[in-house]
């Protein structure tokens, strides 16, 4: 491992190397600060009602709580920004199977928390080829074990669950771990993970403002066309804005395919929340879990991630690819 | 095809602590390996400490459902059970505790579900309500309960009298109930002791007892319980 490798993984001194990385960090505790703040003066003014005003602090704190966990590790260094996404990962992985049953399958449980954690491996060694090469190998894994039981009935489900945990919740999301092997990790990272959560926000307010039409009344009936073309708006706005000056002289940096970028992580965010609603209204639940209070679930909470990072991932590999003058197979070599 | 069924957790939706105390409890991969872990260490110090002898593992029936009942000294009797189960009941074996003794505090709450399973039920007023979720859980299928019908553990190292309670779990159903006397817990640690004296430990396991035919009421429930100690008795010899 060389100099410069080191200092990705553990190099927590580089933290602000980046003016953006220093902006956001500080935008964003200055929003969770503000907030505090308008949460206290509409008390103090008598404009809240106890059961408002609880459900404000109580979101107010999970987020207050959530920031460093988010922002630290992607600050402290990559090692710990691909370890802080396997725990996602594997969290987000137990909240479904819980959800689903699929816990129950214990040995193909194994496999998929064995996809995770080869998962993270490739991720940090920075090989590539076996970063694409663990989903299929953990689908024949699935495929032979689940037959082990011997137990037809109910083969196909056993093994899809098993294999769209893993896509999801291994996969999908290790994609924005990948991203740490990139020289330049922490602006993007970063920019993705705020602007996501942004996404949500700003479709929730846009929503209540403008918000008439229902556009999936059976899948989540709180979500408008106001809340979806508004957060469209908004996040393209912000992450093309932001963006510039994160791939300022990259093969990114142009209006257009700033733009593409902010329209790709409003869409796919947007879908990733409705895709886990309709996971939760198959299965006919309501949160995901109880981890974060105020939230719900883990997932309640990250579900826009899922299929935001993958999108992102390969669109800006496209134009400038990632961690490509980084050494590759740092620990297997070759 | 057919349609997919989705069986959530049957604890789904609780927080960490009413999981802790809820007798719906279900077990995933972290507790699994964490019992796992634990069940190897002790298994180690049992054979090391107490040169744990077992007889009758033949009479272990292969499946889940069952009861593994034994007379109670020492805070060891629940681990050695445990342990004397094979490997793939892992997860599903469930030592019932007394609540106010291992459940009132946080960290012992935790130790008792993560290492041992354990579901808590409370004498003072555990009623039939509990028993019945216990009957439930055990009727629905793979659970292994490990229960000390005398309700405590012997201060005097004479076994005591079996309640009735461990009735409403079986009576009129086709699970066993298999019985096993602990020789030697009592010397090795007592209940006026903490730390453990290096007594040598036997375990005898019995035939596994059906109850099909006894009726599910107080009389049948006495007779049962009467039956069992007098099993365990037998293996005392």
């Amino acid at each position: 491992m060389n100099l410069a490798t080191r200092e990705r993984l553990f190099g927590f001194r580089h933290a602000f190397d980046s003016p953006v990385t220093l902006w956001i960090t500080i935008a964003v505790i200055a929003a969770l600060l503000i907030a505090a703040l308008i949460i206290w003066l509409l008390r103090a003014a008598g404009r809240s009602s106890d059961k408002l005003h609880d459900e404000l602090v109580k979101r107010v704190v999970s987020w207050a709580v959530m920031t460093p966990l988010l922002l630290g590790p992607v600050l402290l260094g990559a090692a710990w920004t691909i370890l802080a996404v396997a725990i996602l990962s594997i969290l987000c992985y137990r909240e479904f199977a819980r959800a689903t049953g699929f816990f129950r399958h214990r040995s193909l449980s194994i496999v998929v928390v064995l996809g995770i954690i080869a998962t993270t491996f490739a991720i940090a060694d920075h090989w590539y080829g076996f970063f694409v090469a663990v989903p299929p190998l953990t689908m024949v894994l699935l495929a032979m074990v689940a037959i082990l039981r011997d137990e037809p009935r109910g083969y196909t489900q056993r093994v899809s669950l098993g294999v769209i945990s893993f896509l999801l919740f291994g996969h999908c999301l290790g994609h924005l771990g990948y991203m740490a092997n990139d020289a330049d990790f922490r602006p993007i990272v970063m920019l993705i993970i705020l602007t996501v959560e942004l996404n949500d926000v700003f479709a929730y307010i846009t929503g209540k403002t403008f918000g008439h039409r229902k556009i999936t009344p059976q899948t989540s009936p709180n979500k408008t066309l106001g809340g979806a073309v508004g957060a469209l708006v908004l996040t393209t706005t912000l992450v093309s804005t932001v963006g510039h000056f994160v791939f300022a002289g990259s093969g990114v940096d142009t209006p257009a395919k700033l733009i593409g970028l902010g329209l790709i992580v409003s869409v796919a965010g947007q879908f990733g929340d409705l895709m886990v609603s309709s996971i939760k209204r198959d299965i006919g639940i309501k949160d995901m879990g109880v981890t974060i209070p105020g939230h719900g679930g883990l997932l309640d909470r990250f579900d826009s991630m899922l299929l935001v990072a993958p999108a992102v991932f390969h669109y800006i590999a496209f134009f400038r690819g990632f961690g490509i003058d980084q050494p590759a197979r740092i620990f297997t070599g070759g | 095809m057919e349609e997919w069924r989705f069986e959530p957790a049957h604890d789904f939706g609780l927080s960490a602590k009413q999981r802790r105390l809820s007798l719906r409890r279900e077990v995933g991969l972290e507790s699994a390996i964490s019992c796992f872990l634990w069940r190897s260490i002790t298994r180690v110090y049992l054979a090391i400490a107490h040169r744990l002898k077992i007889r009758g593992r033949e009479n272990l029936p292969a499946n889940a459902p069952f009861i593994l009942v034994a007379n109670h000294a020492s805070h060891l009797d629940a681990i050695i059970l445990g342990g004397i189960l094979p490997l793939r009941f892992v997860g599903a074996v469930f030592p019932i505790a007394a609540g106010d003794t291992f459940f009132t505090k946080r960290a012992s709450s935790i130790f008792a579900t993560a290492f041992m399973n354990a579901l808590p039920i409370w004498r003072k007023n555990c009623g039939a309500h509990s028993l019945g979720d216990l009957r439930e859980r055990l009727l629905k299928g793979a659970c292994v309960y490990i229960l000390f019908p005398e309700g405590t553990r012997t201060r005097t190292g004479e076994m005591a009298p079996f309640k009735p309670g461990l009735g409403r779990l079986v009576a009129r159903t086709n699970i066993p109930i298999v019985p096993c006397y602990l020789d030697g817990t009592f010397a090795a640690l007592p209940a006026s002791r903490t730390v453990p004296r290096w007594k040598k430990i036997s375990a005898r396991i019995g035939k596994p007892l059906l109850f099909a035919n006894t009726t599910n009421d107080r009389a049948g429930w006495q007779s049962l319980a009467a039956t069992v100690e007098e099993a365990v008795r037998a293996l005392a010899t």
